[in-house]
């Protein structure tokens, strides 16, 4: 049944977890976002949909594309968008969170964009202030725009992911992305595989529904797109992989290794990106192979729809 | 060699098949092509006739060490494959060590070719740590793709537990299996010595037998988390044995070695502080030398190695508490071995086995075996002739052998690796 069948609206004032998403959910988000996506290729890319509506981009961790975006998504729908550098303010004051979040709810903001080291911090944000929340990574549990905007690139050059087999190599451990991404892909009909050392996964990893490899070149074999993540040294605690050239040896993406998957495979990566770790320098800059630009643009359409989308429910009252 | 040879008139002693029988082997082309009691000899260029003699696989030893190039008046390679050849070894494996810790990636692959160009086939495992500090991991990876047939943590127990389970989650990519001392590092630093009355007597560091125990509890249940391969690097006490047979119980792949001095040497031997008998492991109890004789009869210990270990100055130059450890140990291991046949504590073939299907089997090596098809490694024994240890008769470079002066019974009389006779005294 298509949605125009029967009435169905976008139901959520936050967005914390891809589970929180059905795949109407994500039809609906990837319609939208379709939409920003040609209007953002054209001089006329402002729209008023989210005038009068404050939008809070509050970063407890450093980021630059995925705060630039939430930034240049929010001011392209009229909404009045403010940056707080957190590490310069409260926090580093020993404010507690809960503090800290009701001062920001008393100056009235609507939506607060939330990136946070601790897990579970944007529902937490979310109990204590009643605003609408979009998490924008939490700790390594979930980074929902960015497995939105992932599998919104590769559905504008398939249709579909629903069936495709999608690789993520790298260090899945400490992944955010590579969680939210397993979530979604899974709601979508996907086949994940997984590439990494052992000691870059989780202990839990063949619970999770997904095919796990540890030789790159087994994992690549037939694969329509290949997600590379980077080893996220913050989170790190000794050493998981004796050094980078042996996991470039081993999990690195080539031009040759790729001959191993499908013809057109699509080569992905979250970034920021470690040229010669995970991925060689001239596949990252293969325009036949390479989708990395492509996800930066399709990041600011999916989180216009994404801010469009709650800023709809704000105005109507709807519950949280 | 292209010839063709054959060896009848033998005791034909295949622990791999359990069969100790009359008989003989055809070679060709490096390969064992007939065996049994009906040789054909028509189509053998040469023969010999064993005159009665024991053939048996070729010995195979997993730990040994050479020393760093250009020491002087050092083991090389070598004087080390002479020594091996003599000692009747077809196959040794350069065991990473404080002095040479193999954990340098770059390189790794060029020694490994060699190491396979010499008439002796020479293995190398790789160090599992960055110079063997037990903190940060080594490029095993890139090592195993080098060659190295396993990864070795040393001489000294990896203190830090995390790291241990990383090592055991890393290396079990690769399907290899991770060596490491069995031993509690805080309970066991400094100690040369087994705790024991004779040990409290002299008054030297000593550590308890229950360090090996509790290392081999930590290690095995890491493997079991992480899914590792963890080889216990030289069992040496009963506690240890005990902890074996307890998690042998769990679903891990377990495999464990026994040094040859600890099977046939104590403590004891140790009584005069000669330097001589400083080991590492510290010789132990007699009653633990022969909970691991027994369980080398009863197929619970994989490999015998010899844990070959040359050291500078015959005499060691220290006294016993502040000697380096180890002993030459390759050129004696087999006599070694026949002398607890000769006493009843074995059987040849168990004996045996440990030195050439066991270790095989551990690492998918074709040989350590007379079967059809394997390479033709093979060792003529004389399974009675008598001979003294002497250190300076050594093929070695080195002389600071622990059974310098010992009286042995059974000695090799040819060496044959893949078909060529490389020893014939």
């Amino acid at each position: 049944m298509s949605r125009a069948e029967f009435s169905y609206d976008f139901p959520h004032r936050h967005l914390v977890s891809v589970a929180d998403l059905n795949p109407v959910d994500i039809q609906i988000i990837f319609e939208r976002a379709a939409h920003h996506l040609a209007a953002n290729r054209t001089p006329d890319k402002r729209s008023d949909v989210l005038r009068g509506l404050t939008v809070l981009n509050l970063f407890f961790e450093a980021s630059t594309r995925t705060q630039g975006s939430f930034e240049v998504a929010g001011k392209r729908l009229g909404a009045d968008v403010v940056n707080f550098a957190v590490a310069q303010s409260s926090a580093s004051k020993g404010e507690s969170l809960s503090d800290t979040a009701r001062t920001l709810a008393a100056m009235k903001p609507d939506i607060m964009v939330v990136r946070h080291s601790a897990t579970g911090a944007p529902q937490f944000l979310a109990e204590r202030t009643g605003l609408a929340v979009v998490n924008a990574g939490d700790g390594m549990h979930e980074h929902p725009t960015q497995a939105l905007l992932d599998s919104f690139t590769l559905s504008q050059r398939w249709g579909s992911v629903g069936g495709r087999r999608i690789l993520i190599v790298g260090d899945i451990l400490h992944s955010r992305v590579a969680r939210s991404n397993i979530g979604l892909l899974n709601i979508l009909g996907a086949e994940i595989r997984l590439c990494a050392p052992p000691t870059l996964l989780p202990s839990d990893v063949d619970q999770w529904g997904c095919d796990v490899f540890h030789d790159l070149d087994e994992a690549l074999k037939g694969c329509d797109a290949v997600m590379a993540l980077r080893q996220q040294r913050e989170r790190m605690s000794g050493g998981f992989v004796p050094s980078e050239r042996e996991f470039f040896h081993l999990f690195g993406l080539t031009h040759e290794r790729l001959e191993a998957a499908s013809e057109d495979v699509l080569v992905m990566h979250p970034g920021p990106m470690n040229r010669g770790v995970e991925i060689h320098t001239k596949l990252a800059d293969d325009p036949e192979k390479s989708v990395i630009l492509d996800q930066v643009e399709s990041g600011v359409a999916v989180r216009m729809a994404i801010l469009e989308l709650i800023g709809d429910n704000i105005r109507k009252g709807a519950a949280p | 060699m292209s010839t063709t040879r054959a060896i009848i008139n033998s005791r034909l002693v295949n622990p791999a098949s359990d069969h100790d029988a009359p008989g003989g082997v055809l070679i060709e082309d490096g390969v064992i092509a007939q065996t049994g009691s009906e040789i054909d000899l028509d189509a053998a260029d040469e023969v010999i006739d064993a005159k009665g003699c024991i053939l048996a696989p070729a010995l195979i030893d997993l730990r040994c060490a050479k020393e760093a190039a250009l020491t002087p008046d050092g083991e090389t390679l070598d004087t080390l494959c002479a020594a091996a050849m003599t000692g009747g070894f077809g196959t040794i494996v350069l065991a990473p060590n404080e002095r040479d810790p193999l954990d340098k990636a770059g390189g790794f692959a060029g020694m490994s070719r060699g190491l396979a160009q010499r008439s002796v086939r020479v293995l190398s495992a790789c160090g599992a740590t960055q110079g063997l500090g037990g903190e940060q991991m080594a490029e095993i990876g890139l090592m195993v793709h080098g060659g190295a047939v396993y990864a070795g943590c040393g001489d000294a127990p990896i203190h830090d537990t995390r790291l241990m389970r990383r090592l055991l989650s890393y290396t079990s990519q690769f399907d290899i299996w991770l060596a490491s001392r069995p031993a509690d590092a805080h309970l066991s630093s400094g100690a040369v010595a087994l705790e024991s009355d004779w040990s409290a007597r002299v008054g030297i560091p000593s550590e308890p037998a229950v360090s090996e125990r509790i290392a081999i509890e930590r290690d095995a249940a890491l493997a079991e988390l992480s899914g590792g391969k963890l080889m216990i690097d030289r069992l040496s006490t009963a506690a240890g044995l005990d902890a074996l047979r307890h998690v042998r119980g769990r679903d891990l792949e377990i495999a464990a070695t026994v040094a040859v001095a600890h099977l046939t040497l104590n403590e004891v031997d140790a009584g005069g502080l000669d330097s001589a008998f400083r080991m590492d492991p510290p010789l132990r109890s007699e009653s633990d030398r022969r909970a691991l004789v027994e369980a080398v009869a009863s197929g619970e210990i994989d490999a015998i190695i010899s844990d070959h270990r040359p050291t500078p100055y015959d005499d060691k130059g220290e006294p016993f508490a502040l000697a380096i450890p180890g002993t030459l140990s390759l050129e004696t291991m087999l006599g070694a071995m026949l002398g607890l046949v000769h006493d009843g504590e074995l059987s040849l073939i168990e004996a045996l086995r440990v030195m050439t299907s066991g270790p095989a089997d551990l690492l998918g090596l074709p040989q350590g075996r007379i079967d059809i098809g394997a390479p033709a490694d093979l060792i003529l024994i004389d399974g009675d002739k008598p001979w003294v240890c002497q250190s300076e008769a050594l093929a070695s470079a080195r002389g600071n052998s622990a059974w310098s002066g010992r009286r042995f019974q059974g000695r090799v009389l040819q060496t044959i690796v893949a078909g060529d006779t490389l020893y014939n005294p």
